[in-house]
């Protein structure tokens, strides 16, 4: 083990977390990312046993999932595995595919709803130019935030995930907390 | 107080407000113009030429007159029409456009020498002499230009953006709009009602018109509250849909908080970008006037609008109680107005209508056939002059309504040029069949303007529009009301020796019409721009029509033959702070922040903006007053012992798979599949057209693994002309890509002390020159086992490396690297030092490759390879290119301590210094502390064989000129031995 200590993408030791009303948004630096491209005529393979999903869709399996980040590409997802080398585990997975280490590459920020699910979409409504049917559960989405590229992603009907680059966290937490702030006292 | 009885204000919310200082009481339900108006306030601005006192002229928000001032200091804004800012308690408003009291303007002389400012006054008067424009006139006419002033202090309010998505956009909430809304809504579409207004029902609320035998108001409140309840529907009161935009985009502002006493603490507006598969444009009519003599004074409206203030704000617009009002029309519409002011207790003295014997809808009187030809009042109107068969006389009235017709406002449904068509038996304007995708006009917006008629026609229109999209909507059960069409007629102005004003917020008149088209300008594009006639910011809205009809008059033309007017968006202003989208400052737009930038910025480094990256420029140190003396010392550090730098900025692609060789082989211009793994090598991309595009290092991690750099600047676009290759020109090659910049720290270990620093931290790894020679690369584990990759490659000349660790260790390896290299003088150096060290050593970067330079031109001809076809690489042979003379060179000014600026231009000495002469320029120029002497490099003709000659470097826009030796690009160690030291 080194004994070089990991910053988060926000730049401390530990993830920041923030509370606007009922909204919650947290960073989180233990995610690993890897990036699994088909080799020309591959078959998509199953790593972890998750099925590689469609267009504008994620799927999971246990600590691990995967979206679509274009063709015959996908992001895969695995949570707790910040530090280590997770484009190793993703490669032992999927042997015959192309896989980039991604982990370092992206920040990703999850919002949380205590007040139930409509607090996303007016959220979202400040952030991304998508209609709700696009981030729905289940549905990951590549778009534009604030001049930014990212991924959106919707694991749950109270949660979303932001997946931004990373040199970009600043900027994307200054983005997200705004619009979630304003939002701290508006009645849903 | 003119108060009157009934209204929709409520009279238990008193509201104190300002106008000039004074105070003065409304209600909550007010605008400020109603407010006014029930204070008997009739004088609210000048006029923007001639300064001429000037009144309420509409109801909404085609106001052209009643242009003031709202708050004050830093929230004072300008130009905002009186008519739609909701009273609030507390508002301050002030008129504009004077100099003194605005009853006693010193500007007003402008209107006695109005005879000197017809139309085309600029074109004609300030021709000559030439030289004045620039000195004298335009500043005088910029002073003289506008109405309001700004404060000039910073924004203090926040403003915010968004984005929603519908099946239904309903642009407008009066009969029609509600009638489409309600339609959509129960068929289950996702719906967006919005209103500039801060009520629904548009002109249900100003007319006396009866739904199911109640007033309209119960019905407009039982629909909002029925749409209100509903989850598909998204009621969007004070939101001005400002522009139709291409797919069915759609720009709409909403007014937060400008209706609050203190907007502090809240967004003021919003930004909304609205995309709707279809749109219902609900957006109503505006009436026309009718153009007489002295028609502009204070007291004289639209009669649609006195019936607004009448009904709805519970206001007569006279200065005082009882006064008279004279209604002058061409149409029955007119008589409408008298019949519901005399509802309302206010005396009518009649109704003077251009039509021949028309009989009075009441008890009032009627003067058919007949036309208003004066007027009297300084400050307000006083009388009016009623000529009736030749015979002319004067009558004390306290305001006048003017009615000539309703136009139905295309301006949203022109904004794609769409043009709108005349309608005969309208005689109006209405939206063409070649308007915005999408988009279904109903209501009076196309001529159906009777409140049956709308009803009706709203429902209808959102039916088709979901049947458009495939949703089946039923019809709704509409409240009764009687279906009274009116009919138009075309009387358009009345001929008169005095200034009769068409469009009165830029003072235009029929007489500058008429002079117009006695100067020849005869199309109705150059009638605009000659007398700018619909070119404020009301766009005409109360003018256009009443313009072209004018015109036809004159030319004997119909008025579709003399032309047509449309609109360009926005609607009404938008404000530039909420285009802006809220985040001012260096949040305006996102910055991307190296892995060390935390670090750097406890060092105290100064930044750069590269791109959207921060870069550090130099760590100054204690004792450093200037940069130089910074930058100077970590350019020595680097020469004599090691400096750190943070390159993680330079673009990175993972190219992997079977063809990946090959593949690079294509987008490079050397040679790259004969790479051997371990090894890195430098490359040069061109353009398609032959031209350098960019460059940088490609290393082989793999057989079928590839690692490609790329600058900063060309990071997005490599890595997409990549993709492109990929997917569009070479499909058949088995290519993977994907960038990963970001997701690795790297940072340059340079100088003679460089391979000492990383033996200190690399795990058992064999540094030696001949384990890891020069352009050597590797996977390795440094720190106890942090996986990394090192690179043996150098910008500046100097044994150097570049070192790669998961991007969330990159804060942790610059102290580690610091604090282990303490002892042999590890300093960080930015991008000031980067650049000198590069130039020093001859090699190329932005300012080389700037697009118009070449392979041969950098001296690096050979890197394009015959071997292999390459991306330019065809065209780089081409004539013109192939022959080009000009050669990088060095340049030592003959005076060390002169420095040559970046763009001077390159001659041969003692030449004649012109375009024919000119042979080069200088690319980039620093101060070498090195070699104690400022160095530039540069273009030269033919430069590869003129070493040691000694030129002439001008710099024409400042008059230098400097004598600089020509020398070989490599200033330092031109042998390389350093770097494989």
């Amino acid at each position: 083990m080194t004994d070089l200590i990991p910053l988060t993408a926000l730049g401390a030791v530990d993830a920041r977390t923030a509370r606007f009303g009922a909204l919650t948004l947290t960073e989180d630096d233990s995610l690993g990312l890897a990036s699994l491209t088909l080799r020309k005529g591959q078959a998509a393979p199953t790593p972890f046993g998750l099925t590689l999903p469609e267009v504008g869709a994620m799927t999971t399996s246990g600590p691990y999932g995967a979206f679509w980040t274009g063709a015959n590409q996908w992001m895969i997802i695995g949570a707790g595995q910040g530090t280590g080398d997770f484009a190793a585990l993703v490669h032992a997975e999927a042997p015959n595919a192309s896989i980039t280490e991604q982990t370092d590459g992206f920040a990703a920020f999850h919002i949380t709803s205590a007040a139930g699910p409509d607090l996303i979409p007016a959220l979202m409504a400040k952030l991304v130019n998508l209609p709700p049917a696009a981030y729905a559960p289940g549905h990951a989405t590549r778009t534009g935030l604030e001049h930014m590229t990212v991924f959106v992603l919707r694991p749950s009907d109270t949660q979303i995930s932001v997946i931004g680059m990373r040199s970009y966290a600043a900027s994307l937490w200054h983005a997200i907390s705004v619009a979630a702030a304003r939002l701290e006292h508006v009645p849903v | 107080m003119t108060r009157l009885s009934g209204g929709l204000i409520d009279r238990k919310a008193p509201l104190g407000f300002t106008f000039n200082g004074k105070t003065y009481q409304g209600f909550q339900g007010d605008t400020l113009a109603s407010a006014l108006l029930a204070n008997g306030v009739q004088l609210v601005g000048r006029s923007f030429k001639y300064h001429r006192p000037r009144g309420i002229f509409t109801a909404g928000s085609e106001e052209p007159n009643a242009l003031v001032t709202l708050r004050s200091g830093a929230r004072a804004e300008p130009n905002t029409r009186a008519t739609v800012a909701e009273l609030f308690a507390g508002l301050e408003a002030r008129s504009q456009n004077h100099i003194g009291p605005l009853e006693h303007d010193l500007m007003a002389v402008n209107d006695l020498l109005s005879p000197f400012f017809a139309a085309g006054f600029y074109y004609k008067t300030f021709m000559w002499p030439r030289a004045f424009w620039e000195r004298l006139y335009e500043p005088a006419i910029r002073r003289a230009a506008g109405l309001g002033a700004l404060s000039t202090l910073p924004d203090p309010d926040t403003y915010d953006k968004g984005f929603l998505h519908c099946d239904l956009l309903v642009i407008g909430g009066g009969a029609t709009g509600l009638s489409a809304a309600l339609t959509a809504a129960r068929a289950g579409a996702e719906v967006i009602l919005a209103d500039e207004d801060f009520r629904f029902g548009g002109r249900l609320l100003a007319e006396s018109d009866l739904l199911d035998g109640a007033p309209a108001t119960d019905w407009v409140d039982r629909t909002c509250a029925e749409l209100a309840a509903m989850p598909n529907v998204r009621l969007m009161p004070r939101t001005t849909v400002f522009g139709t935009y291409d797919h069915g985009i759609f720009g709409a502002v909403q007014r937060v908080a400008d209706h609050l006493p203190d907007p502090t603490g809240q967004v003021r507006q919003t930004l909304w970008r609205i995309t709707a598969k279809r749109s219902v444009l609900a957006a109503g009519a505006i009436e026309r006037h009718i153009p007489f003599a002295d028609n502009d004074r204070p007291g004289i409206m639209l009669a649609g609008a006195m019936r607004a203030y009448a009904n709805r704000w519970a206001a007569a617009p006279v200065r005082k109680s009882g006064d008279p009002v004279a209604i002058f029309t061409n149409g029955d519409d007119g008589h409408r107005t008298a019949l519901d002011l005399l509802a309302k207790g206010v005396p009518v003295l009649g109704v003077i209508d251009t039509r021949p014997a028309v009989a009075a809808f009441g008890a009032y009187q009627v003067f058919s056939g007949g036309t208003v030809t004066g007027t009297k009042g300084r400050h307000g109107l006083t009388a009016i002059e009623i000529t009736r068969n030749g015979q002319s006389s004067w009558h004390n009235v306290g305001a006048l309504g003017v009615a000539g017709g309703w136009n139905p406002n295309v301006h949203l449904a022109s904004h794609h040029r769409g043009r709108p068509v005349w309608d005969n038996d309208l005689l109006a304007f209405v939206p063409g069949a070649d308007g915005p995708k999408g988009m279904f006009p109903a209501g009076a917006a196309r001529g159906k303007g009777g409140t049956h008629a709308a009803l009706t026609d709203g429902m209808e229109m959102a039916i088709a529009a979901l049947s458009d999209i495939g949703v089946s909507a039923s019809p709704i059960a509409l409240p009764d009301t009687p279906d009274t069409p009116a009919k138009q007629s075309a009387y358009w102005y009345v001929p008169a020796k005095k200034r009769a004003w068409v469009d009165f917020q830029n003072d235009v008149t029929v007489k500058d019409i008429t002079l117009s088209h006695t100067e020849n300008m005869r199309s109705v594009e150059h009638l605009k721009r000659w007398t700018t006639l619909g070119m404020a910011t009301d766009q005409g809205k109360t003018s256009n029509i009443s313009a072209l009809a004018v015109m036809a008059d004159l030319t004997g033309a119909t008025i579709p033959e003399t032309g047509t007017t449309i609109f360009r968006p926005p609607y009404t202003g938008v404000s530039l702070s909420v285009l802006g989208g809220g985040d001012t400052g260096h949040h305006f737009r996102p910055r991307r922040l190296t892995p060390t930038h935390h670090w750097a910025t406890a060092q105290g480094a100064e930044f750069t903006e590269v791109g959207q990256w921060m870069r550090a420029s130099y760590f100054p140190r204690a004792g450093e007053t200037h940069w130089r003396q910074s930058v100077d010392r970590e350019v020595l550090t680097v020469r004599h012992d090691v400096g750190l730098c943070d390159v993680t900025t330079l673009g990175k692609i993972d190219v992997q798979g079977a063809d990946a060789a090959e593949f690079l082989n294509r987008i490079y211009s050397n040679m790259m599949g004969t790479l051997k793994v371990g090894m890195v090598r430098y490359g040069l991309m061109l353009r398609e057209d032959g031209h350098l595009y960019d460059d940088g290092t490609c290393a082989r991690l793999g057989v079928d693994h590839f690692v490609v750099t790329t600058t900063t600047a060309n990071a997005g676009a490599v890595y997409r002309n990549m993709e492109f290759a990929h997917q569009c020109l070479w499909p058949e090659l088995d290519v993977q890509l994907i960038s990963t910049t970001d997701a690795w720290a790297q940072i340059a270990v340079a100088g003679p002390k460089s391979r000492a620093l990383l033996q200190r931290i690399v795990d058992g790894f064999d540094l030696s020159n001949e384990a890891f020679p020069f352009m050597a690369c590797a996977e390795l584990t440094i720190c106890g086992g942090l996986r990394a990759r090192l690179f043996r490659i150098s910008f500046s000349g100097e044994l150097a490396y570049e070192i790669a660790v998961p991007a969330r260790y990159g804060h942790a390896l610059m102290e580690r690297l610091m604090h282990v290299g303490a002892d042999l003088g590890a300093t960080p150096y930015g991008t000031e030092a980067l650049a000198v060290l590069r130039i020093e050593k001859g090699h190329a970067a932005g300012a080389e490759l700037n697009g118009q330079t070449t392979a041969l031109m950098l001296g690096l001809g050979k890197m394009v390879s015959p071997k292999k076809d390459s991306i330019g690489a065809v065209m780089s042979r081409r004539e013109g290119l192939a022959q080009e003379r000009r050669r990088l060179v060095g340049l030592m000014p003959v005076e060390p301590q002169s420095q040559i600026p970046a763009g001077s231009h390159l001659f041969t000495k003692g030449t004649t210094q012109n375009m024919e002469t000119d042979q080069g320029w200088v690319t980039s120029s620093c101060y070498s502390p090195y070699l104690n002497s400022y160095i530039a490099l540069g273009f030269l003709e033919d430069g590869d064989t003129r070493m040691g000659e000694v030129i002439t470097a001008a710099n024409p826009l400042e008059g230098q000129s400097f004598e600089a030796k020509v020398v070989p690009t490599h200033f330092v160690d031109p042998e390389g031995g350093r770097l494989r030291d």
